[in-house]
């Protein structure tokens, strides 16, 4: 790996790390900060004439990342 | 004379409960693992199953789901931070296109080698996945 390669690995850790803050200052007792879930459930509700649009985007998107990783 | 309003309350199925669908989600992550990537059997199983759990999250019958919050107040920006750290770091290896600036799926590519990390991670997909279908 080189110099830069680990750069950006570190990177990806460190966003890794953000996410993980973010969410246990999320479930904090009385936290004003909704948890990654209730973000995901916002983004999951949104319709467009009772389409679920949003889940349906979001579904998609999980299952394309477990394919893109897994099998591609 | 109105009839009083229905009470309802959500029963969680039996099936449903954590102690239930963790050694499920376990037994497909172990299956998962074995299969390499790049090979037919993986991609029929990801597409089966996450195909599966697609239908499974649209038809909102099989599994009851959790409440959906209300208008998220402005704390929720902080999310922004790593989405937007991500996007970034994301975007620009991926413009780059070249093994010198690996996006996350190629530098996990090696990584994903390993039967127990993939394991792992298959475990951790499937995990999400379940919180995605029932929310």
């Amino acid at each position: 790996m080189t110099l830069v390669q680990g750069l950006i690995a570190a990177g990806f850790v460190a966003v890794a790390v953000l996410l993980g803050a973010v969410e246990w200052v999320a479930r904090r007792p009385g936290s004003a900060v909704p948890t990654l879930s209730d973000m995901c459930a916002l983004a999951m509700s949104y319709e467009v004439r009772r389409l679920p649009v949003g889940r349906v985007v979001l579904l998609g998107f999980w299952w394309w990342i477990g394919w893109h990783f897994f099998a591609r | 004379m109105e009839s009083p309003p229905e009470i309802t309350a959500e029963v969680p199925r039996a099936w449903a409960r954590p102690a239930v669908t963790l050694p499920v989600l376990a037994f497909l992550s172990l299956v998962g693992g074995q299969l390499p990537s790049f090979s037919t059997q993986a991609n029929l199983y990801t597409i089966v199953l996450g195909g599966g759990l697609v239908l499974v999250g649209l038809s909102g019958r099989v599994v009851p789901r959790r409440p959906v919050p209300g208008r998220p107040r402005p704390p929720a920006a902080w999310w922004l931070l790593p989405a937007l750290g991500f996007a970034v770091l994301e975007g620009v290896t991926f413009l780059a296109g070249t093994r010198r600036y690996p996006t996350l799926s190629r530098l996990m590519d090696p990584l994903l080698e390993d039967e127990v990390v993939r394991s792992t991670c298959f475990f951790g997909w499937l995990a999400a996945f379940w919180v995605l279908v029932r929310r």
